[in-house]
């Protein structure tokens, strides 16, 4: 990683090593802890804190409303109609299903790949992963024509005679999306318990020590404890990494085992894992840029982070490019009328705005990040996730929406026109997202503090120091 | 049981008229009465008392019902709730009571009501082109559906959409409920009481000043009623109007043969059609429609033989006929009448050419249309438009009779009509005639001509000259604000009556349930003029066919003596009466034809007028002139060729469209003669430019359904030409009007590379149908060299049964199939209207359609072929297809849909959660969704008409077509009692039953001597998008059409 003619004066470069530094120089086990646990541990909440959580309290209001008339009237208040039954709320259970990626991926696969630059960006990554889950999780019940049955999706025994149909992509996704909520929380709560331990020490108040210990289950820092907790670690990124793959390739799969022109294709999954993993690191960068200004964390996620998150963007946002080609090089290739009438009207027809947007955002405009000056500006990246989001929202507009308005039979082609419940329903979910990331960096550690001690020159230097050392650095619970 | 009840209302009848009429209780007289009471005796009394009409009455004057909720701006659903309260009371007298008279059920007998086993009535519904003869099937009393009688030498069976929509129509909770005079309920007794006082008056002057104005009057027994009654008072008037009346027709006839007569068409005998204007393949509004399509069809089934008849028509609105036409020709309608001229001319009919300046394609169409009329002479018919000028009607009398048809296509009749007059020049007079004040007492019945007429006859003015306005309407419309009286009119399911079918067959109507409101029928209000006014309708309609009825009973019984002869004849009567009603029409009675020769002087036809926009107006071809636009399901399904739903549009070609300046949905006044409407523009394949062509019968202001749709054409309506007018001014408003069309239209300049110029106005759902081998079809020749040509080419293949990795399903016994002849198919909508009284499927409202959630089963898909200005159109009904692979099955994850083991796909409603994957992959598109609660669950009215055999769909569930599988059920289940296997033709759907055309047979297809099997075997036989493999259980026969090849050469036409 280290570059030639980086000047030496750069204080990125560890002059020691000569490598790149993930986090800025002159922090200490107790600057990272304070500076992290002090966050959470203020009496004095900030009020731009305050500011946000209200906003997007009031988006998840909105989000209440929208969803309680929903239950009122009926999924008709939306503008899913025949041929176009599917509508934002399919696009939102992907796009957030997809979000999420980002965060296993972080979590699970660069820990196995010891991408120890991950540790500053893991814990919300994670968390945003839960979140984006949770919003995700709701649209495939709302969307129901009759939500209050939504558990016959789950194969249970009744009085009913009634067993799901396993034939269905529908039913793979809700084991899919169910295990994967299962791993994604159990894997973000058991990388918190250090720290949740180094809370409740560090707690004054009686309720927060009271709370925290709870959580902490005990947690002492032995090293009994931590090895424990690293073996756990490793299993569980084990059992995550799959999941990345498959559970995108599942929800792929509700479209892909259809046969309607535009669904029935098999690079569906490949094609689908890269697309979340795509938009779920510009999320991270959504997330990450306001808040390590707001929080002055600047030093703990640094430009170096932000780079690696625009390069995974570039490496996937190019398989996604390959998947779109590839859609039109067989809409050609097959010769198939449908597949071809297919294209044809995803690009020229009523809805072909949608797929140059797509293109736009997804394709054109990332191709900047080659750009390593651009790359390491702040505003540009934050832009650039933010672009890449809509895009990828696009991506799931034209696959659900433009494919299904034109299919086979040209007497029944119609139109989507979102209502308004449609886009109160979609900002709700954001604003929910937002409301529980407000809540997850006021009450929780949003960086590892232990996992990112790991990274410190202390960490390291002691590691050279005793070459035979074979225990992981354990620094002092209460630290 | 219905003695009993008979006794109860005989008592309180004569109760009624014995008592004085006037009088009317007091709630102190009612607790007078009821403190005389004592013990059970009062308990008994409050009933009694309660139920008595003046106790009734009182109650309302004191509590005029919901009167506080008429206040509030109520929706139309919140309102359909309080509606459905005060339908709930007002049912409290037993709406499922059968009549008092005698009716017998029509085939299965059942010795008393079996509850879930229906019962089946013949009668007939009295529709102003004649009566369609109808089959009822009656569930615990209440009629449940219309369809047509399937013995009846008319219509054999064939329905039509308002027809099968008469059912609701009846249980429209918008029915006038109540006798009303100005705006307060009152009794009937009182009404008849102050209407016979007037005649008592007026029967010294001879009935001057009585003046009634019906809708055309399709009862003899009315007709009898009438000129009985005016031996009484000679100077009473009667007119009858009826917007969509029959005037040019009855000019002609009179000017031609003297006389009225009517036309009866043969085409079961035509090889050659011609139609000149008449959309005769469009639904009931043109006489004789079921039989015209009927034998229309019977000649191109294609089956074992190679012939078929070919149709011509000249038309100046685009129609459906018009599309099933091989050669179709459109004009402006000022040239309908000059063309028709020059054709007689042509076929030396005429008085000589008149010397119009056609166009060469016109001239072109013309000397071909000729040649082929002269080379098919005696094989070929002229049928003319009801709508088009007399001079038509009178070219083509003089056509037929040249070209030697009349007598074998076409026979000259008695009019069905029993009064027959022209009705425009009546009205004119009974207007000048309540102008001047000479109008006493006006009778309007059935009519609601405050709404429908011209409007430059004035008539709201002209009524502030009557003395007093009386209505007899089944709703309160527009004509019931003004009226004093208005008199609450019973459904033809309801009453007592009789009507002449197209051939002159008469049918009895009978009442299938007692009036749900204790309407009154116009019989009782006619039978007053007699010297027995008591009379009751059934009475009168015995009387009229007393003389026909009581002969000829089959019973061997011999006269011994006097009073036993007439006893035998007594007897003889009532079983010929019972075999009548048990039938549903009177043997014998059909007409024979006249041998008359019409006269005619061809005139030289009227000037063309100029190049201004011309103004054609037409009914609506569901809600009529108006009357039916109070039924939903009329409203909402999408008429034939605009697909236009809940709206009528001004309707123009596309260059005239885009000559104003205006696209589809754009506000449009059009004004005449001082005048204006406005409406939404909608460019209609195929019409004539300059001209624009506006629907009567919407814009009402009236009733939940029809008030606020569209615009009331009548409003710019003349007198002198209902039909057609030069001159109008077109002007854009600049708004929006958001026409209400379930479709997306997609224009398209069709490219070079899709086989165009580059030029002209393409569908792109026309082009890509054809491109894709959902409509495939060949001409006469091309049929004869290739009869397999269906299953020929790019995508027309389909995968053979074992081409699949999955084993196919194997069906043991039955196998349901459908086959639907898309050569026979006239895209009139029956079937859809069937389908909905059958199924239960909920209307869902002008919005809710606009937005694609329709919930129509059976669709009629139609494409237009080539450039709109002039395409070619294909009708397909599209319905669940069965699929044996069936990819919405897969797709469930709650097997909500599963399939048969006789291939069917089931929809269980239960156990649907909504998720709609399998609308999503059901490339038909023919799954309904249940997006919101659309279904009526409150409308007590609307309850007792639905099907128990079908589940009412609730919100958030799919529905689909299931091949009326309820009727499969009952069907399997009268075999296995019986022990023996379904016969062939027993199990119909409900779409074929109504089909006037027989284009859709169902049946089994593993039985190889079905007729499904059979027409499945037939080489048109193709499958829709079969090369998907998923086996569809429906299957199409391709269209074969008849092209005249030295025409279509000449005009460049069908890939010539």
């Amino acid at each position: 990683m280290a570059t030639k003619d980086a000047p030496v004066t750069n204080p990125m470069i560890d002059p020691v090593t000569g490598e790149y530094r993930v986090i800025a120089p002159g922090h200490t086990f107790k600057s990272v802890t304070d500076k992290v646990s002090r966050i959470v541990l203020t009496t004095h909440t900030p009020l731009g804190w305050w500011f946000g959580f209200l906003v997007a309290g009031g988006f998840v209001c909105m989000l209440t409303t929208a969803v309680t008339w929903l239950f009122v009237k009926g999924v008709g208040i939306w503008a899913i109609t025949i041929p176009v039954a599917w509508g934002f709320a399919i696009i939102n259970f992907v796009w957030w299903i997809g979000i999420g990626h980002a965060g296993t991926l972080i979590s699970a696969i660069l820990l196995l790949f010891k991408q120890g630059w991950r540790n500053s960006i893991n814990r919300f990554a994670e968390a945003m992963t839960i979140f984006a889950v949770m919003c995700a999780g709701m649209f495939p019940v709302l969307h129901l024509g009759r939500p209050w049955l939504g558990y016959w999706l789950f194969p249970y025994p009744n009085s009913m005679n009634y067993w799901p149909q396993f034939r269905s992509p529908l039913m793979w996704d809700v084991f899919a999306v169910s295990t994967y909520a299962t791993i994604s929380v159990v894997f973000w709560y058991m990388g918190m318990i250090p720290d949740l331990a180094t809370m409740r020490d560090r707690a004054q108040s009686k309720f927060a020590q009271f709370m925290y210990g709870l959580v902490s289950l005990g947690w002492r820092g032995s090293v009994r404890h931590w090895v424990r907790y690293e073996t756990a670690s490793i299993l569980l990124a084990g059992l995550a990494t799959p999941l990345v793959l498959s559970v995108h390739s599942v929800i792929s799969l509700d479209f892909a085992v259809a046969f309607m022109p535009g669904w029935h294709t098999t690079i569906f999954p490949p094609y689908f894992v890269a697309g979340a993993i795509y938009s779920g690191f510009a999320m991270v960068l959504t997330l990450a840029i306001p808040i390590r200004k707001f929080y002055h964390l600047e030093d703990l996620i640094t430009i170096r982070h932000i780079d690696n998150c625009a390069k995974v963007m570039l490496a996937t946002g190019m398989i996604v490019a390959y998947g779109y080609s590839s859609e039109v090089f067989m809409a050609w290739y097959s010769a198939s009328h449908w597949e071809y009438f297919m294209m044809w009207n995803r690009m020229f027809g009523p809805m072909g705005w949608s797929y140059w947007t797509l293109i736009t955002c997804n394709i054109a405009l990332p191709q900047l990040m080659w750009v390593r000056k651009l790359r390491s500006n702040i505003g540009f990246m934050f832009l650039m996730s933010l672009i890449v989001n809509t895009g990828m929202w696009f991506e799931r507009f034209v696959i659900v929406v433009t494919s299904l308005s034109r299919d086979f039979l040209p007497s029944s082609w119609g139109t989507y026109r979102a209502t308004r419940w449609d886009y109160m329903t979609f900002a709700g979910t954001l604003g929910f997202f937002t409301f529980m990331f407000f809540l997850f960096i006021r009450f929780l550690p949003m960086i590892p503090m232990s996992e990112l001690r790991l990274m410190l020159p202390g960490a390291k230097v002691r590691e050279k120091a005793e070459p035979h050392s074979t225990g992981t650095p354990v620094p002092e619970a209460g630290d | 049981m219905s003695t009993n009840g008979g006794s109860v209302i005989s008592d309180q009848q004569s109760g009624e008229t014995a008592g004085t009429p006037e009088r009317k209780l007091t709630l102190e007289e009612v607790r007078a009465k009821l403190a005389k009471q004592k013990g059970k005796r009062y308990w008994r009394s409050i009933d009694e008392l309660a139920n008595t009409p003046e106790f009734q009455e009182a109650l309302e004057r004191e509590f005029p019902q919901h009167a506080s909720e008429w206040l509030d701006p109520v929706s139309r659903r919140g309102f359909l709730k309080v509606m459905g309260a005060s339908l709930a009371l007002a049912g409290l007298a037993g709406c499922t009571k059968q009549p008092d008279e005698l009716i017998y059920p029509y085939v299965n007998a059942p010795e008393d009501l079996i509850l879930g086993k229906p019962v089946y009535f013949a009668s007939a519904f009295p529709f102003a082109t004649g009566a369609v003869p109808v089959l009822i099937k009656s569930d615990a009393y209440r009629p449940i559906k219309v369809d047509g009688n399937p013995e009846h030498p008319y219509n054999q069976g064939g329905s039509d959409p308002i027809t099968q929509a008469t059912l609701l129509d009846m249980y429209d909770p918008d029915r006038a409920q109540h006798v009303r005079y100005r705006g307060e309920t009152r009794s009937w007794v009182a009404f008849e009481a102050e209407f016979r006082a007037m005649l008592a008056d007026k029967k010294a002057s001879g009935g001057k000043g009585l003046y009634f104005l019906s809708s055309t009057v399709t009862s003899p027994t009315l007709a009898r009623q009438w000129q009985e009654g005016q031996k009484n008072y000679p100077q009473a008037k009667f007119v009858q109007y009826d917007p969509a009346n029959r005037d040019a027709h009855y000019v002609a006839a009179k000017q031609a043969f003297g006389d009225y007569v009517d036309a009866q068409y043969r085409l079961d005998q035509a090889d050659v059609i011609v139609s000149l204007d008449a959309d005769f393949l469009g639904g009931a509004q043109f006489p004789g429609f079921h039989r015209l399509a009927k034998d229309y069809a019977s000649r191109r089934k294609l089956q074992g033989n190679t012939e078929m008849n070919r149709l011509y028509v000249v038309e100046a609105v685009t129609t459906a006929t018009g599309f099933k036409a091989e050669h179709r020709l459109q004009v402006r309608p000022s040239q309908v009448a000059p063309f028709a001229l020059d054709l007689a001319a042509a076929v030396g009919a005429g008085n000589g050419a008149v010397g119009y300046n056609w166009t060469s394609h016109q001239a072109t169409y013309l000397q071909g249309l000729a040649a082929d009329l002269k080379a098919n002479a005696g094989k070929c018919v002229v049928i003319p438009g009801e709508y088009a000028a007399p001079e038509v009607h009178l070219a083509a009398f003089a056509m037929n009779q040249a070209l030697g048809n009349v007598g074998k296509t076409v026979v000259y009749t008695d009019p069905v009509n029993p009064m027959p007059s022209i009705q425009m020049d009546d009205l004119k007079s009974l207007v000048a005639d309540m102008n001047a004040g000479k109008v006493d007492w006006l009778v309007i019945l059935n009519a609601n001509p405050v709404y429908a007429t011209p409007t430059d006859l004035d008539f709201v003015d002209a009524l502030n000259h009557v003395g007093t306005i009386v209505q007899l309407s089944s709703h309160s419309d527009e004509t019931s604000e003004v009226a004093h009286w208005h008199i609450n009119n019973q459904h033809y399911l309801e009453k007592w009556s009789d009507a002449r079918a197209y051939d002159g067959t008469v049918s009895v109507v009978q009442p299938m349930i007692a009036p749900l409101y204790d309407g009154h029928s116009e019989h009782e209000i006619l039978q007053s003029l007699l010297d027995n006014p008591d009379v009751s309708p059934y009475e009168a309609v015995r009387t009229t066919w007393k003389g026909v009825v009581s002969g000829g009973s089959p019973a061997p019984q011999k006269a011994k003596g006097a009073t036993a002869g007439a006893a035998a004849a007594a007897a003889d009567a009532d079983f010929a009466w019972r075999k009548v009603l048990h039938d549903g029409w009177l043997e014998n009675t059909a007409y024979t034809p006249k041998n008359v020769t019409a006269k005619v002087t061809l005139p030289k036809a009227p000037a063309p007028a100029g190049n201004g926009i011309e103004v054609v107006f037409r009914p609506d071809l569901h809600t009529y002139d108006g009357r039916y636009a109070n039924v939903g399901w009329l409203q909402e399904i999408p008429r034939p060729v605009t697909y236009l739903s809940w709206d009528n549009a001004v309707q123009m070609s596309y260059a005239t469209l885009e000559k104003f300046g205006l696209a589809q949905n754009a506000a449009v006044k059009v004004s005449l003669g001082g005048k204006y409407i406005i409406g939404g523009a909608l460019p209609v394949p195929g019409q004539a430019d300059d001209v624009v062509v506006i629907t009567l019968g919407q814009g009402r202001s009236t009733g939940r359904v029809a008030g606020g749709v569209g615009y009331n054409g009548y409003l710019i309506q003349q007198s002198g030409g209902p039909w057609m007018q030069p001159g109008a001014g077109v002007e854009k408003t600049g708004d929006i009007y958001d026409l209400c069309v379930p479709r997306e239209d997609y224009i398209d300049q069709r490219s070079v590379s899709h086989g165009g110029d580059g030029s002209g106005t393409h569908s792109l759902e026309g082009n890509e149908s054809l491109d894709r081998g959902i409509i495939r079809y060949a001409s006469l020749t091309e049929y004869k060299s290739d009869p397999g040509f269906a299953n020929q080419g790019v995508g027309h293949w389909t995968p053979g049964p074992n081409e699949s990795m999955f084993p196919a399903y194997r069906y043991d016994k039955n196998a349901w199939g459908m086959s639907i002849d898309l050569n026979s198919c006239v895209g009139c909508n029956a079937c859809i209207a069937s389908c909905y009284a059958e199924n239960n499927i909920a209307v869902v409202g002008r919005l809710q359609t606009k937005i694609g959630r329709i919930l129509q089963w059976i669709r009629i898909d139609t494409y237009f072929e080539g450039d709109l200005a002039a395409p070619r159109a294909h009708f397909q009904p599209m319905t669940c297809h069965q699929c044996e692979n069936a990819p919405c099955e897969l797709v469930c994850p709650v097997g909500a849909t599963v399939h048969s083991p006789e291939g069917i796909n089931l929809m269980v409603y239960n156990r649907c959660v909504g998720t709609r994957f399998c609308s999503n992959n059901c490339p038909y598109k023919v799954r309904r969704f249940n997006f919101l609660l659309y279904s009526d669950w409150d409308t007590p009215s609307l309850k007792l008409m639905r099907n128990p055999d079908v589940s009412v769909r609730s919100r958030g569930v799919m529905e689909k077509c299931t091949y009326c599988v309820q009727r499969i059920e009952a069907v399997k289940i009268e075999a296995d009692k019986d022990n023996r296997p379904i016969c062939d033709g027993e199990i119909r759907t409900a779409c074929q039953q109504a089909c006037p055309t027989n284009a859709i047979v169902f049946g089994n297809i593993n039985d190889k001597t079905s007729e499904v099997a059979k027409l499945k075997a037939n080489a048109r036989t193709y499958g829709v998008l079969a090369d998907l493999n998923t086996r569809p259980r429906t299957t199409y026969l391709a269209e074969v059409i008849n092209v005249n090849e030295d025409l279509a050469k000449e005009l460049g036409e069908y890939r010539a």
